[in-house]
C-alpha cells in the first residue's frame, strides 16, 4: 500500500508523517510512506488545505492531523 | 469523518465539559486576588512600585490570557468544523467580483486557515474559477481578521473594539481584493502556477460528514494544539506587556503612538510588519499599549500589521506570485491598514 502525506513542511505536516509511520509500524505490514511537499503535485491532486493524507492514491484526510489510530484504520479499511 | 477507534461515548464527553466549565469560571474569578497575593504578599513587593506593578501584571495576565485563549479556541474550533475550505471555494466560484469580494472577506474570518496552506488554497480557488481579486480578498481577510484574535478582543476589551477590528479588517480585505482584481495581474503569477491551473485534477476529497461528538473532539484537539503551540508567544507578549506596564512612562507611549502625531500610524505599521507573533501573543501587548495612552487607531494598525502582514506568509506566497504582484499585494494591504489607523485616531 502507498501512503502519501502532503504538506510543505510545517509542524503539523511533520506530525502527520510521524503518525503515518507509527500506523504502518503497528499494522505490521511493510507499507510505503511518502512525503510530498511539492505544491504543483498537491495542486494536481485537488488538495486545498494541508496536511493531507492519501491511501493508495485516494485522498482520505485534509486540513487536519489524523491520529495514528485513525490512519491505521484507513490502512486496514 | 472516518471513524475513530478510540472514541469515548458522548455522555462521558459531556460530563468532562460540565466539569471543565465551573473550574474555568472559578479560576477566572480568583485570578486577580491570587495575582496580587503572589506579588504583594508572597514576594513582598510594594504596590504601585515599578517592579510591583510589572510582576503583578505578569501573574495576573498569564493565567487570564491562557484561560481566555482556551475558551476562545474551543468555541472557534467548534464553529470551524462547520466551515471547510472546499465549501467556501464552491460557494465563491459562482460569485462575481464585488459581491464575491464581500463574501470572501467574511468567509476569511471563520475558515480554518494556516499560512502553510496558503499556496494550495490559492491554486485551488483559482482553478475552481474564483476570480483573482476575490481570492485575494480571502487571502487578506483570513490572517488579518484572525478568529482567535477576534474572540480575545471581545473577551478582553468588549464588543465595540472587537467589532471595529472585524469591520475594518473585512473592509480592508474587500477593498484590496477589489483593487487587486481591477489591476488584472494574472500574468504575474509564477509560470508553474499557470501550468497547474490548466492541468487536470486527479480527484479530490468529498466533504467529511462529522458527528457532534467528533466536532467536540476536534475542538478539544484544537485547544491542545493551539494553546500548546502559542504559549511561548503569550509569555513573550506578557513579558513585553509587563515591562511596558511597569516601566515605560505613559507620556512616552502617548508621544510615540498617540493620536496627535501624523507619524504614529505609519510607525506602528513599520514596527508591526517584521514582528511575527501569534494573534494571541499580541493581546497582552495591545492591553499594555492601550493602558499607557497609545491611541486606538495606532494600536489597531500595529496589531493588524503584526498578524495580517507576516513575513513568513509573504515568503510562502512568493512561491506563486512574481515579485511585482507580491509587492502590490503587500503595498495595498499596508495602505489599507494605515488608512484604518488614521480613521480611528480621527474619530475616537
Amino acid at each position: 500500500m502507498l501512503i502519501e502525506v502532503f504538506g510543505p513542511g510545517c509542524a503539523k505536516c511533520q506530525v502527520m508523517e510521524k503518525h503515518a509511520k507509527e500506523a504502518v509500524a503497528q499494522s505490521g505490514v511493510d507499507h510505503q510512506v511518502v512525503k510530498i511537499s511539492d505544491y504543483a503535485a498537491m495542486a494536481s491532486r485537488g488538495i486545498l488545505s494541508t496536511p493531507a493524507l492519501a491511501v493508495d492514491g485516494e485522498i482520505k484526510v485534509q486540513g487536519r492531523v489524523a491520529s495514528s489510530n485513525e490512519i491505521l484504520a484507513l490502512i486496514k479499511g | 469523518m472516518p471513524e475513530n477507534p478510540t472514541q469515548p461515548g458522548f455522555l462521558r464527553r459531556g460530563g468532562w465539559l460540565l466539569l471543565a466549565l465551573p473550574l474555568w469560571v472559578f479560576l477566572y474569578t480568583v485570578n486577580h486576588a491570587v495575582s496580587e497575593w503572589i506579588a504583594f504578599r508572597l514576594l513582598g513587593l510594594t504596590p504601585k512600585s515599578h517592579l510591583g506593578d510589572a510582576v503583578a501584571f505578569l501573574f495576573y495576565d498569564t493565567p487570564k490570557v491562557l484561560l481566555l485563549l482556551t475558551l476562545v479556541v474551543f468555541i472557534v474550533t467548534f464553529i470551524q468544523t462547520f466551515v471547510s475550505p472546499t465549501r467556501v471555494r464552491d460557494s465563491l466560484s459562482k460569485r462575481r467580483p464585488g459581491l464575491g469580494n464581500a463574501f470572501a472577506s467574511i468567509f476569511g474570518i471563520v475558515t480554518p486557515f494556516c499560512s502553510c496552506s496558503a499556496v494550495p488554497l490559492f491554486i485551488g480557488f483559482l482553478r475552481a474559477g474564483v476570480p483573482l481579486g476575490v481570492t485575494f480578498s480571502f487571502l487578506v481577510a483570513a490572517p488579518m481578521v484572525n478568529e482567535v484574535a477576534l474572540g480575545m478582543l471581545f473577551a478582553m476589551f468588549g464588543w465595540k473594539i472587537a467589532a471595529i477590528y472585524a469591520g475594518t479588517g473585512v473592509a480592508i480585505a474587500f477593498t484590496s481584493g477589489l483593487v487587486l482584481g481591477q489591476l488584472r495581474m494574472e500574468h504575474y503569477l509564477e509560470g508553474w502556477v499557470q501550468d497547474a491551473l490548466n492541468a487536470p485534477v486527479l480527484g479530490e476529497l468529498e466533504d467529511e460528514q462529522i458527528t457532534l461528538p467528533a466536532r467536540i473532539d476536534l475542538a478539544v484537539q484544537g485547544v491542545k494544539e493551539i494553546v500548546g503551540k502559542v504559549w511561548p508567544y503569550i509569555l513573550a507578549g506578557i513579558a513585553v506587556g509587563a515591562f511596558i506596564h511597569g516601566y515605560v512612562p505613559a507620556t512616552f507611549m502617548a508621544s510615540l503612538l498617540g493620536k496627535s502625531h501624523w507619524y504614529s500610524v505609519p510607525l506602528a505599521v513599520l514596527i508591526g510588519v517584521p514582528l511575527y507573533s501569534n494573534a494571541a501573543g499580541i493581546m497582552p501587548i495591545v492591553d499594555a499599549l492601550l493602558g499607557k495612552g497609545a491611541a486606538l487607531g495606532s494600536t489597531l494598525a500595529f496589531m493588524m500589521a503584526v498578524i495580517g502582514l507576516s513575513l513568513p506568509e509573504t515568503i510562502i506566497l512568493r512561491k506563486v506570485m512574481r515579485p511585482r504582484l507580491i509587492a502590490t499585494f503587500v503595498g495595498v494591504v499596508a495602505l489599507g491598514i494605515v488608512l484604518v489607523g488614521y480613521l480611528f485616531n480621527a474619530i475616537l
